[in-house]
């Protein structure tokens, strides 16, 4: 049992669920303390330990019920073959013993030595007395024997249960349905029947295996894979779960920066406080007050390049914005192409997907980052302070026309940060129309920014200056 | 904790048993929770809408032990010395007072300052010592002998910082205090918190809890609530009445009903001698259920369709 518990708090982790060692041992507490006797009471025990958050809750509940809820189904009742009336000698009889196929089995293997050897296998009298712990046991031995556990695709799925069926040992039941074929036996599709289920059993094994570790592992390697191909090479389809990616990515980065912003240094001396503090000491100045000193806010300014030379990244770069904005206090989301427009609202009112459809919609067309800058700056230039952060999503390819540099060196100048993050890669800075290397002599940082995973990385470095 | 307490919480089961006696009825696992808590010694986290019971959870469980309930009510900007310990710097100065005229005679004949320092402390830290502690809910929960139920109320209110302070209490039951040293709990107190989710705890704090989650009850659990609670309405207006605030929970409400307005309401219809629901009367008892004027002028509108269903309503006079 404990492995049990071990490898379903795996399976909960392949699930997205965090589980610390710590929680495994309370796991482990929780169950000596409440038996395995009471499966309800276990489940709600074991969801108290393991499950932190309400979802997680839900996750925990479809997952323990696959794991430890399947019941294995009553043999005496499947196994009777709906041709049992033919076999039977006399279907008339009420005697229980005459219509229940494991005697009729154990009847004709007395003058049978095939099949009597057949019924001394264990596999097979597990299935004829209706043994169902003894078969699921059996079926769990089997399983680990062939390493079950280490289900990834469901390609692998009929080899497994051939290797489970093979462990089993259900190459006599085969063997013995040859031969009895071959007779003519009576009592073959009753024999047939028992092999049915056998394999209805293993296949049901297996796949609820494949369920709770495979559903887990594939979305694991999915994300990995995700998070390191270069965004223009994602395909539509995978927009919502890299939706979900950047926003559980956001909400990380907000967590962890958040708390940095309601640190209060202390401040000044308050005296008025000191004072009327120091009343009740007679006048002695026992407590000091001091003033705190509560740190702005950090404001972010992020504006996005949604032309068509970057449009398979501003999709990406724009539901980034959106997760970014859907997280942190005071961000402002900015799209451009040949003008630019404030997209906040849009953002907040709409759901993503449409969100951006929009904004690529008013804003899209051939880039001019001139006319963007000063739309820009008439827009925004004066809510700009030592504690605005800029963030320029864009590949600075200006089609030839005027930079409008200084606008940029204004905003570098007012700004604590103008961060520039260009999609394409360093190398092509600077070639053919690109002004990215001009632009970025007024940027406190510029980077390469084409997967996720430099994303976050840039974030986190953006938010530890600015926190 | 003595015999009795521990006969108490001996199984799910008795947990149950002693909460219905207590006038709390609960589902099986909030009882399970209890258990567990008392077993593993670790505080539990409840969440859950406004008015499930949360805090008459820690109510009940110290009235089944009979221990006493150390409650912290959590707000933002709640500090050490609010909710652990304080220095009665009152007291200490009016000793200092009070005690000048020895610490003369103490220092007289010394020879130069270093002397007097000397002198000085050799009565080491008098004035941090125990007696001079002015203990706040955590420590009295820790102090307390025979053990306690320590209720720390609306955690999602305090700051982040706060949270860290109750690490080092809710896993290891002690308290560090520089001027005196560690002071760890006699009895294990039985803790819990309570959340509303205006904001997520913290991982760490997560770790240390039981994680209990109380929704609003199912009709049958309600309904032995509401029995428990308002035990002269009569059978057939307490389905009925439980009925409705279930509709009314299915509505997009601002705020829905919970357990303790159901029995509000239930209390206020007796008094109104009512016997069965009429469209009237709870059109204008309506407020005592819902809180927002929005609320009240939506669910005002669907009345007759959650009404409905009941034909007992008009058939019963």
């Amino acid at each position: 049992m404990q492995a049990n518990l071990v490898n379903f708090i795996r399976v909960l982790r392949s699930h997205e669920m965090r589980v610390s060692p710590a929680e495994t041992l309370d796991a482990f507490a929780v169950t000596a303390a409440l038996g395995y006797a009471d499966r309800d009471l276990l489940r709600d025990g074991l969801a108290m330990t393991l499950a932190k958050t309400a979802e997680e809750e839900s996750i925990f509940l479809q997952c323990f019920e696959r794991y430890f809820g399947h019941v294995p189904p009553d043999l005496s009742r499947t196994a009777l073959p709906p041709a049992a009336d033919r076999v039977m000698e006399a279907p008339d009889l009420e005697d229980d013993s005459a219509t229940d196929p494991a005697s009729t089995l154990r009847l004709a293997a007395r003058d049978d030595a095939a099949l009597r050897a057949l019924l001394a296998k264990p596999v097979m009298r597990d299935l004829v007395t209706n043994d169902r712990t003894e078969l699921s046991l059996a079926i769990n031995r089997a399983a680990q024997s062939v390493g079950l556990r280490q289900i990834e695709v469901f390609t692998q799925k009929g080899q497994f249960t051939r290797r489970m069926l093979d462990a089993l040992g259900e190459e006599h039941l085969r063997r013995a349905i040859i031969e009895l074929e071959r007779r003519d036996s009576p009592v073959l599709p009753l024999v047939q029947r028992y092999r049915d289920i056998l394999r209805e059993q293993v296949r049901d094994r297996v796949e609820r295996e494949y369920l709770l570790q495979a559903a887990g592992k594939t979305r694991q390697f999915m994300d990995a894979i995700l998070s390191q191909t270069r965004l223009n090479a994602i395909e539509h389809r995978y927009l919502h779960r890299v939706h979900d990616l950047v926003r559980k990515m956001a909400r990380k980065l907000a967590a962890r920066h958040s708390r940095r912003r309601r640190r209060v240094q202390r401040g000044q001396l308050d005296m008025a406080r000191t004072l009327r503090g120091a009343m009740a000491h007679d006048g002695v100045l026992f407590n000091t007050c001091w003033r705190g000193v509560r740190r702005n806010r950090p404001q972010i300014l992020a504006l996005c390049d949604v032309s068509g030379s970057v449009a398979a990244y501003a999709k990406f770069l724009l539901l980034f914005l959106y997760s970014l904005q859907d997280v942190l206090p005071k961000v402002r989301s900015f799209a451009f192409s040949s003008h630019l427009g404030e997209v906040s609202r849009l953002f907040a009112e709409n759901p993503v997907e449409k969100a951006i459809e929009l904004a690529h919609r008013q804003y899209g067309g051939a880039t001019d980052y001139g006319a963007s800058l000063r739309d820009f700056a008439t827009l925004a230039m004066r809510d700009i302070d030592r504690d605005t952060s800029v963030i320029i999503l864009g590949d600075a390819r200006n089609n030839r026309g005027d930079p409008r540099l200084d606008l940029l060196r204004d905003i570098h100048r007012r700004a604590r940060r103008v961060i520039w993050l260009n999609p394409e890669s360093r190398r092509a800075w600077g070639t053919g129309d690109s002004d990215m290397l001009r632009y970025q002599s007024a940027c406190h940082f510029s980077a390469e920014c084409n997967n996720l995973r430099q994303l976050e990385r840039i974030v986190d470095q953006l938010l530890k200056s600015t926190g | 904790m003595h015999q009795q307490t521990l006969a108490q919480l001996a199984s799910v089961e008795r947990i149950e048993q002693g909460f219905e006696s207590c006038g709390y009825i609960c589902s099986r696992k909030i009882a399970t929770a209890v258990f567990l808590a008392f077993q593993l010694r670790k505080p539990v986290l409840v969440e859950g809408p406004p008015g499930v019971g949360k805090t008459e959870l820690a109510n009940t469980t110290a009235r089944l032990l009979d221990t006493p309930l150390i409650r912290l009510q959590c707000y933002e900007g709640l500090d050490e010395a609010k909710a652990l310990y304080e220095w009665k710097y009152s007291k200490q100065l009016l000793y200092t007072q009070v005690l000048k005229e020895q610490l003369g005679d103490l220092l007289r004949g010394a020879s130069g300052l270093a002397e007097s320092v000397e002198r000085l402390h050799r009565f080491g830290d008098i004035f941090y010592s125990e007696q001079f502690l002015e203990p706040r809910p955590l420590l009295k929960a820790m102090r307390q002998d025979g053990g306690a139920v320590l209720l720390i109320d609306e955690i999602d209110k305090s700051d982040y910082e706060f949270e860290s302070l109750l690490l080092e209490i809710l896993s290891d039951y002690q308290v560090s205090i520089p001027e005196i040293g560690t002071i760890k709990a006699r009895t294990t107190p039985l803790v819990f918190l309570t959340s509303n989710n205006t904001r997520d705890i913290s991982d760490a704090l997560k770790r240390r809890c039981l994680h209990l989650y109380i929704p609003f009850p199912s009709a049958a659990l309600e309904e032995r609530i509401i029995r428990s609670r308002v035990p002269d309405v009569d059978g057939r207006l307490r389905r009925q009445l439980v009925a409705f605030v279930h509709g009314l929970r299915q509505l997009d409400l601002k705020k829905a009903p919970a357990i303790s307005e159901t029995i509000d309401w239930a209390r206020s219809l007796l008094l109104l001698h009512a016997d069965s629901l009429e469209e009237d009367m709870v059109r204008d008892t309506l407020n005592v259920l819902l809180k927002f004027e929005d609320d009240i002028e939506s669910a005002g509108a669907q009345l007759r369709q959650l009404l409905g269903p009941s034909p007992p309503a008009s058939g019963g006079r």
